[in-house]
C-alpha cells in the first residue's frame, strides 16, 4: 500500500522553517500579552491571539501532520467531526452563553440584597449570611 | 481498493477525529461558560496563571513536535540512530512539559484553587476561614494527643478536654508549651466572632456568641445616648445664647457613634441594630467590612507569627476573599489541562515503546512512529489553543 505523502510527487516540507515560524508565532502571542496596555480592549487581544493560534494550528496540521499532501479522504474524515464539534458549543450557547433573562445568582446579588434590605419588616431573607 | 494509506494510519486519523470532538466538548463548554458568566477570575493573584510557564510549555511542545517529524523522516530514510536520538529529545520534552505542569498544579492546589473549595461570596470566604481555623485546631489536637494503652483516639471534643486537663499538671517545659499553644489557638477561635451558626430557618449564618452581641449592643446604646445627650446640650446652649443675644457656642465636635461591626452579627440582631444608625446600609456595610478585614488580618498574622511558631506549624488558613466564578474557572482549567496532560502521558508511553526497541529498531516501526507522531501533533494542537484561551485572554 503506497503512502500518499511518500509517492515522490513532492520533497518533504521545510520542517525547520515551520518550526521557526511556530516559534515566532508563539513569541507574538507572548508579546501581545505583554503589550496589553497598548491594545484597546480584551476583545481585540482575543482576536489577535486566537488568529495567531489558528495560524499555528494550520502550520502544524498542513506540514507536521502532512494534511497538505494527503488525498481527498482527509475532507471526508475530518469534515463531519468538525461540524459535530461546532454543534456542542452552539447548542449550549442560547441557554448558558447568551442570557436572554437577567442572571440571578448569589455571586452577583449579595450586594444588591444588602442594599435593598428593609429597615424593618422581614429582613431575614435579605440579610447576608443566607 | 481502499484508501491509499496504511490501515493503522487510517485508524489513527479516525481516532483523532473523535479526539477533536472530545476536546471541543471541553474547550467549547469552557468558552460558553466563560462568555455566559457575568464575571470571571482574571487577577493572577486569584488564578495563579503564569503566562511565562504557559509560554515555556508551548515552546517545549512545538520543539518536541518538530523532533517527531525529524524522527519520522529519519525512519523513512532508514537512519534509525537519528530517529532514536530525536525520539529521546521528544520524550525528554514531554517530561519537561509534565514537570512545568506539576509546578503549576502545585501552586494552585497549595492555594486551594480547587473546584468546590473556592469562596465566591463574602459569607463563603468567612465560612471557609472558620472551617480552616477549626481544621488547624483539630489537626494540632490530634498531633498532640497521646493515645492511652488501648491505642484509641477519642473524638475531638474529648481530645480538647484531655489536653486541657494535661496542661494543668504538665511538668515538661516543651510539652507544656505545646499544650499552651493548642489552648491559645482554641481560645482564639472561640473568642473570635467568626462562628457559623444555624438560624431558626435552618440557614447557616455567621454569628457571634450572644455575650459579645449583647456587649456590642450595650456599648453602642451607651455611645448613642451620650451623643444624643451631648447634642441636646449643644442645642440648648445655642438656644440660650440666642435668647441672651450672645454668640453661639462652638460645636463640641461630638459625632454620631461609629456603627459597630455588624457583619459578624446574626441577621436578627443586625436588623435590630441597623435602625439605630443614621447611616446608609451601604456605609454600614463598608464600615463593617473594614473592621472585619482588620480583625481577620490581625488574627491570621498573630497565628502565623514567630511568637506562635508552635501554632504556625499546624496553621494552614488561607487569607479569605471571595473569587467570583472561581469554582467554574478551576473546574474548566483542571478538566482541560488535566485531560491534555493525560494525553501527554499516553504519548510518552508510545515513544517509550519505540525507544525500548533499542538496536532492534528497524523499518517495521516506521508506521508506528508516524502514527505516534500524528497523535503527538494533535496533543500539540490542543495546547496551541489552550495557551491563549487559558493564559492570555483575561476578561
Amino acid at each position: 500500500m503506497a503512502d500518499s505523502h511518500d509517492d515522490g510527487h513532492h520533497s518533504h516540507p521545510p520542517y525547520l522553517i515551520i518550526f521557526w515560524v511556530l516559534c515566532i508565532f508563539t513569541g507574538l502571542s507572548w508579546a501581545a500579552d505583554e503589550l496589553q496596555e497598548f491594545i484597546p480592549n480584551m476583545g481585540v487581544l482575543a482576536v489577535i491571539v486566537l488568529a495567531i493560534a489558528s495560524a499555528k494550528a494550520l502550520c502544524v496540521m498542513l506540514y507536521f501532520m502532512h494534511l497538505k499532501f494527503e488525498r481527498n479522504w482527509k475532507y471526508v474524515l475530518l469534515a463531519p467531526t468538525f461540524i459535530l464539534a461546532c454543534g456542542l458549543p452552539l447548542a449550549l450557547l442560547p441557554d448558558v452563553g447568551v442570557h436572554y433573562y437577567d442572571i440571578d445568582v448569589p455571586q452577583n446579588s449579595i450586594a444588591d440584597r444588602v442594599a435593598e434590605m428593609p429597615e424593618d419588616g422581614d429582613a431575614e431573607s435579605h440579610a447576608p449570611g443566607h | 481498493m481502499g484508501l491509499a494509506i496504511p490501515n493503522s494510519k487510517l485508524c489513527m486519523w479516525l481516532f483523532l477525529g473523535t479526539e477533536i470532538m472530545f476536546f471541543t466538548a471541553f474547550i467549547g463548554t469552557y468558552l460558553v461558560l466563560r462568555l455566559g458568566s457575568p464575571d470571571w477570575p482574571s487577577d493572577v493573584a486569584d488564578t495563579h496563571i503564569n503566562v511565562r510557564l504557559g509560554g515555556l510549555n508551548t515552546f517545549v511542545l512545538i520543539f518536541s513536535s518538530y523532533m517527531v517529524v525529524v524522527a519520522h523522516e529519519a525512519m523513512t530514510l532508514k537512519d534509525f540512530g537519528k530517529a532514536k536520538k530525536s525520539l529521546w529529545i521528544t520524550f525528554v520534552c514531554g517530561i519537561v512539559f509534565m514537570g512545568v505542569k506539576g509546578v503549576e498544579y502545585y501552586g494552585k492546589i497549595s492555594h486551594d484553587i480547587v473546584p468546590g473549595h473556592i469562596a465566591e461570596t463574602e459569607d463563603q470566604a468567612l465560612r471557609k476561614l472558620v472551617n480552616e481555623f477549626r481544621e488547624s485546631r483539630d489537626e494540632m489536637g490530634r498531633a498532640l494527643f497521646v493515645p492511652g494503652e488501648d491505642g484509641e483516639v477519642p473524638d475531638l471534643s474529648k481530645i480538647s478536654v484531655a489536653l486541657r486537663g494535661e496542661l494543668s499538671g504538665a511538668t515538661d517545659e516543651s510539652r507544656k508549651a505545646d499544650l499552651q499553644a493548642f489552648v491559645k489557638l482554641e481560645d482564639r477561635l472561640q473568642n473570635s466572632f467568626l462562628i457559623v451558626e444555624t438560624d431558626p430557618e435552618g440557614h447557616q449564618i455567621l454569628s457571634s456568641d450572644q455575650a459579645r452581641i449583647e456587649a456590642a449592643r450595650v456599648a453602642f446604646s451607651k455611645l448613642e445616648k451620650a451623643a444624643t445627650a451631648a447634642k441636646e446640650l449643644h442645642a440648648a446652649a445655642i438656644a440660650k445664647a440666642a435668647d441672651e443675644n450672645r454668640e453661639a457656642p462652638a460645636d463640641p465636635g461630638i459625632v454620631d457613634p461609629v456603627p459597630p461591626t455588624t457583619i459578624g452579627l446574626s441577621a436578627a440582631v443586625r436588623r435590630e441594630l441597623l435602625p439605630l444608625f443614621e447611616a446608609s446600609h451601604e456605609s454600614v456595610d463598608r464600615e463593617a467590612g473594614h473592621h472585619l478585614n482588620l480583625h481577620i488580618t490581625g488574627l491570621l498574622d498573630e497565628m502565623r507569627s514567630e511568637e506562635n511558631a508552635r501554632i504556625a506549624a499546624f496553621f494552614s488558613v488561607h487569607d479569605p476573599h471571595p473569587i467570583k466564578y472561581g469554582n467554574v474557572f478551576a473546574s474548566t482549567y483542571f478538566i482541560m489541562t488535566g485531560f491534555h496532560a493525560i494525553h501527554v502521558i499516553v504519548g510518552l508511553i508510545l515513544f517509550a515503546i519505540v525507544l525500548k526497541q533499542g538496536p532492534a529498531l528497524d523499518e517495521k516501526w516506521t508506521d508506528f512512529v508516524e502514527n505516534s507522531g500524528l497523535y503527538w501533533h494533535f496533543v500539540d494542537l490542543v495546547w496551541i489553543f489552550l495557551f491563549p484561551l487559558i493564559y492570555i485572554i483575561k476578561f
